[in-house]
């Protein structure tokens, strides 16, 4: 199910309050000119899943925490900004999930350059 | 008192990955656990966009390399949902049981390796380990690899079974039962064992479902979710077993979960070796293989032994565009910092142990 980014925090509290108590995954697919958020929940009692996508655009990465409603979201959320460079806006924790690594470039971006940047260069 | 901050690692105390805590502690009482992980990303997201679907495999058994054969398989079936591949029907009870000996395999490990971390628990580090290693050459006789077997095929698995499979697989879980049935000697007949682990790490239900943990660690704190019950796949729906449950949600009950899955998974091995059909099992060979043009975004779940692992793929012409893995470990180590909060620092490793955690999957 589509949603708009401005309306996603209100969605997953109805929709929590509606017995989706249990998020499973947040992930993210890039198709260049856009990408989609996707965030799995679920239904303990009646084994349901309901999934919402929202749209951002490439130019335009930014998306509310949802921590506030689903405390399983905080490394999922941390792992979005850091492979995908997306903003989370409202996050405390602003450290990276995997270390050693200067955060500036986003591995899972299609437009992610592979291999050794000096090479490329030459 | 001030508190005092000290670093754990990067290292785990029972080899599976590398793992840094930084823990704040006053006296010895845990105020905050802090874990840092990153230290075994190989990319496996990236790389797999950039291979074609079955090449992928060998990516997805490494995973987990104490449960290599359920990642494999958790992958192979979202591909065969790509491809809109059935499986035969001899292959599904050959894989229902070469899952089940994966998950005992995989507790037994886990069980060794928390004792270990306990200190001075050698004894049941070295019995285990003499069960897991029938199990491992079990499987070495049916798929000809003692550890990344790479066994899953589309549609069916990679060479047919030995023809002494059923008498093998008898002797292997009469054997298994009577060991595994010696353990509570040793664990819950012993005082330190049950001080150790009992009213440690108590995780109620509702904070279970909150942080999003799954398999045994949700299923000891008294939630009944199980993906071979809620989502059956291949002939789970016609095997009756029962999934154990414990309400008390501490280190003890995740222990006690474990090992009656254990006997659960024996059960289940019994009968689906009862009931298994003859006939041919052998899926298609590797080869270039298109998937159909309507690309459907596929989600495939499996019960891992660790957890429910879930595989979000967007398909394209050869190879996939993207793969998500919902990996069990990482939500169950994202419960660490609530665990141990206000726990003494001794019982750090009595919880964290009891997550079964396997670093391979959280860093992917």
């Amino acid at each position: 199910m589509e949603i708009k980014r401005e309306e996603l925090i209100k969605k997953l509290e109805d929709t929590k309050a509606n017995g989706y108590t249990y998020l499973k995954k947040i992930t993210a697919v890039d198709y260049i000119n856009y990408l989609n958020i996707i965030y799995i929940l679920y239904n303990i009692d009646t084994k349901n899943e309901i999934i919402f996508e929202v749209k951002l655009p490439s130019n335009d990465l930014k998306i509310d925490t949802v921590i506030n409603v689903y405390k399983s979201a905080d490394f999922y959320e941390r792992e979005l900004s850091e492979m995908f460079g997306i903003e989370i806006i409202g996050r405390k924790i602003k450290r990276l999930l995997l270390e050693e690594w200067d955060g500036a470039e986003a591995p899972l971006r299609k437009n992610f350059i592979w291999g050794n940047k000096d090479y490329k260069k030459l | 008192m001030p508190t005092m901050r000290i670093n754990v690692g990067p290292v785990h105390p029972s080899t599976h990955g590398v793992l840094r805590l930084i823990v704040d502690v006053d006296g010895d009482t845990i105020k905050k656990v802090e874990p840092h992980i990153g230290f075994l990303h190989r990319g496996v997201e990236k790389l797999s966009e950039t291979r074609m679907y079955m090449q992928n495999v060998s990516y997805y058994n490494k995973l987990d390399y104490v449960a290599p054969l359920s990642w494999e398989d958790l992958y192979v079936g979202a591909v065969e949902s790509v491809m809109g591949i059935e499986v035969k029907e001899q292959a599904q009870y050959i894989r229902i049981i070469m899952l089940e000996f994966q998950r005992i395999a995989n507790h037994l490990l886990w069980l060794g390796t928390f004792c270990n971390d306990l200190g001075q628990m050698f004894t049941e580090f070295m019995w285990t380990f003499r069960e897991r290693d029938k199990i491992l050459k079990f499987f070495e006789r049916v798929t000809g690899q003692r550890m990344f077997y790479n066994y899953m095929r589309l549609g069916g698995i990679r060479k047919p079974v030995p023809s002494n499979f059923n008498d093998d697989a008898y002797n292997l879980i009469e054997y298994l039962y009577k060991n595994i049935s010696e353990y509570t000697k040793v664990l819950d007949a012993n005082n330190i064992f049950k001080e150790r682990l009992k009213g440690v790490g108590i995780l109620s239900a509702e904070d279970a479902i909150e942080y999003g943990v799954s398999g045994p660690v949700l299923r000891a704190s008294g939630v009944y979710e199980d993906v071979r019950k809620s989502h059956p796949y291949y002939a789970y729906n016609k095997i009756n077993f029962h999934v154990p449950l414990k309400a008390e949600g501490d280190s003890f009950a995740r222990y006690q979960v474990r090992y009656e899955e254990m006997f659960q998974s024996i059960k289940i091995i019994r009968d689906a070796l009862m009931a298994m059909p003859g006939g041919d099992a052998v899926g298609m060979p590797v080869k270039l293989i298109i998937p159909p043009a309507k690309n459907n975004i596929i989600i495939e779940r499996r019960e891992l032994p660790k957890g429910e692992g879930l595989l979000y793929i967007v398909p394209d012409k050869q190879k996939p565009y993207r793969i998500s893995i919902r990996a069990p470990a990482f939500t169950n180590l994202a419960v660490l910092p609530k665990l141990a909060e206000g726990a003494k620092y001794a019982d750090l490793f009595a919880i964290l142990g009891s997550l079964d955690i396997v670093m391979a999957e959280i860093d992917r």
